[in-house]
């Protein structure tokens, strides 16, 4: 019995490696059978993603304030109550306010960029277990987002519409290993390669040999044919350090990030641009370098008549 | 194993895939994310004999590959978790029941989600996939650790109890 208990075993084995063996080779071959499926599962997802982003990011530190309800006095109990509904309503109010604050800076950058954009919320992230570093925005093809479209933040660049479904659609974030964007340096107008390093850091590869880059350069995307998936212009990140190899035939470098893809919670996308992009318009403005100011003080010197009466007392 | 079995814990399944998607993975964890689900899935599977795991592997591995923010091609969990069913059944019949074991049975989730996601990334190399980097990846293969062995305390118990459910009469002989 438990030899063919075994036999059965190893042969659902062998079946179900065949079985995932040929799903892979499938899917390698470009038959159509992942998009579809993690299309429709994205759909049935965002609502369920929405209800929870909703439930969760405003009401998130009101849990333990509402913990401490006393039963001890009613009118105590009433006055608690009124309380927390205040209380609730000042934390959606602040909630509410980031949202909007973070918004209007990326509406100022799209409004700058003369682009044409659809805002949306960020309601979910990429599993960890997939290694793939993607959000879940709240706009789909029905708001007029399509695959291939430009993600902008507050700050610059964010990544790419990688699958729609009608209300919702999943973004690769720039930071994400397989992404790539072609950039130009603002100072030199050299174009490069910007590669994503799964983490904050970027790693530039110019394509120009006798190019240079510098540190604290400004990176501005180069732009796709009909603006898909990049439309020109978009500030992408700023040179931290040059990597000096003599191994590669062009310069490389470390990039960082305008946008911190940590901490995304609204996004627009790019619907459509003027022809040409924006051109230098949406390099960041310089911070300000702090100057020091130095006070010297002279050390005490002494008078003449004291020198002179010093001189006689010796 | 009993047909009304495989439909509990596929609806389980179904349930901690939602809310991984929907919940969990909006939690910035330090280090790197939690897999609730794999803990869940790699939970179930060591209580099954070979029959079980592997079917459970399998079906896992096919909801896992429906990730909407999975990049890989389908089919490629499903291999992975079936083999892992696999080893757990073969480590199960030298080991024994892990129910009266704690420890044990933390451990082996904890090493189990640990494999799977490095024969995933294996796999992907193999496969022609860029990962990135070894140091973020071997950061996010650690970092699931950490946060599995710490939940997997926690869970692993109610996992116990809901399989004790979901058991037929003549299983539990």
């Amino acid at each position: 019995m438990a030899a063919g208990g075994n036999n059965r075993s190893r042969l659902l084995l062998v079946i179900l490696l065949v079985t995932s063996l040929f799903l892979i080779t499938l899917d390698l071959r470009g038959v159509n059978i992942t998009s579809s499926s993690r299309s429709a599962t994205q759909s049935f997802l965002a609502p369920i993603q929405r209800g929870v982003s909703d439930l969760f990011s405003p009401v998130g530190g009101f849990f333990s304030d509402i913990k401490n309800f006393g039963t001890t006095k009613s009118e105590l109990k009433e006055l608690k109550e009124e309380n927390a509904k205040l209380r609730e309503k000042v934390i959606l109010n602040d909630d509410t306010l980031g949202q909007l604050k973070k918004l209007e800076s990326v509406l100022d950058l799209a409004g700058r960029g003369n682009y044409k954009v659809v805002s949306a919320r960020v309601i979910g992230k990429g599993s960890s277990a997939t290694f793939s570093q993607t959000i879940t925005i709240d706009a789909g093809s029905s708001d007029g987002v399509f695959k291939d479209m430009t993600v902008i933040g507050e700050l610059g660049l964010v990544g790419v519409v990688k699958s729609t479904t009608s209300s919702s659609a999943i973004v690769l974030l720039m930071s994400d290993p397989t992404f790539r964007v072609g950039v130009r340096i603002a100072r030199s107008q050299s174009i490069g390669v910007l590669l994503g390093e799964g983490d904050s850091e970027y790693t530039l590869q110019l394509l120009d040999p006798s190019g240079t880059i510098e540190k604290d350069d400004v990176l501005l995307s180069l732009g796709s044919d009909n603006n898909r998936p990049f439309v020109p212009g978009v500030p992408v990140g700023f040179v931290k350090s040059v990597k000096n190899s003599r191994l590669t035939l062009t310069q490389e470098a470390v990039v960082s990030s305008y946008s911190n893809l940590g901490s995304i919670g609204v996004v627009s996308v790019i619907i459509s641009s003027k022809n040409g992009g924006p051109k230098d318009a949406l390099i960041p403005t310089p911070r300000p370098t702090p100057t020091k100011t130095i006070y010297v003080t002279p050390p005490p010197t002494l008078d003449l008549s004291d020198r002179a009466a010093n001189e006689e007392n010796n | 194993m009993s047909w009304s079995r495989v439909g509990f814990s596929s609806a389980l399944l179904l349930f901690f895939f939602v809310v991984q998607e929907a919940a969990i993975s909006k939690i910035n964890f330090p280090i790197a994310g939690f897999s609730l689900y794999l803990c869940v899935v790699l939970g179930l599977m060591a209580l099954e004999d070979r029959f079980g795991a592997i079917s459970f592997g399998f079906i896992a591995g096919i909801v896992l590959d429906f990730s909407p923010s999975s990049d890989s091609p389908f089919g490629k969990w499903a291999l992975i978790l079936t083999i892992i069913g696999y080893l757990f059944s073969r480590n199960r019949e030298s080991i024994g029941d892990f129910t009266e074991r704690p420890m044990a049975f933390v451990l082996l989730v904890t090493a189990g989600a640990t494999i799977s996601l490095t024969m995933f990334l294996i796999a992907g190399l193999i496969l022609g996939e860029n990962n990135g980097s070894i140091i973020n990846n071997l950061k996010s293969i650690f970092g699931n650790g950490i946060w599995t062995l710490l939940f997997s305390s926690i869970l692993l118990p109610l996992i116990v109890k809901f399989r004790a459910l979901t058991l037929s009469s003549r299983e539990r002989i």
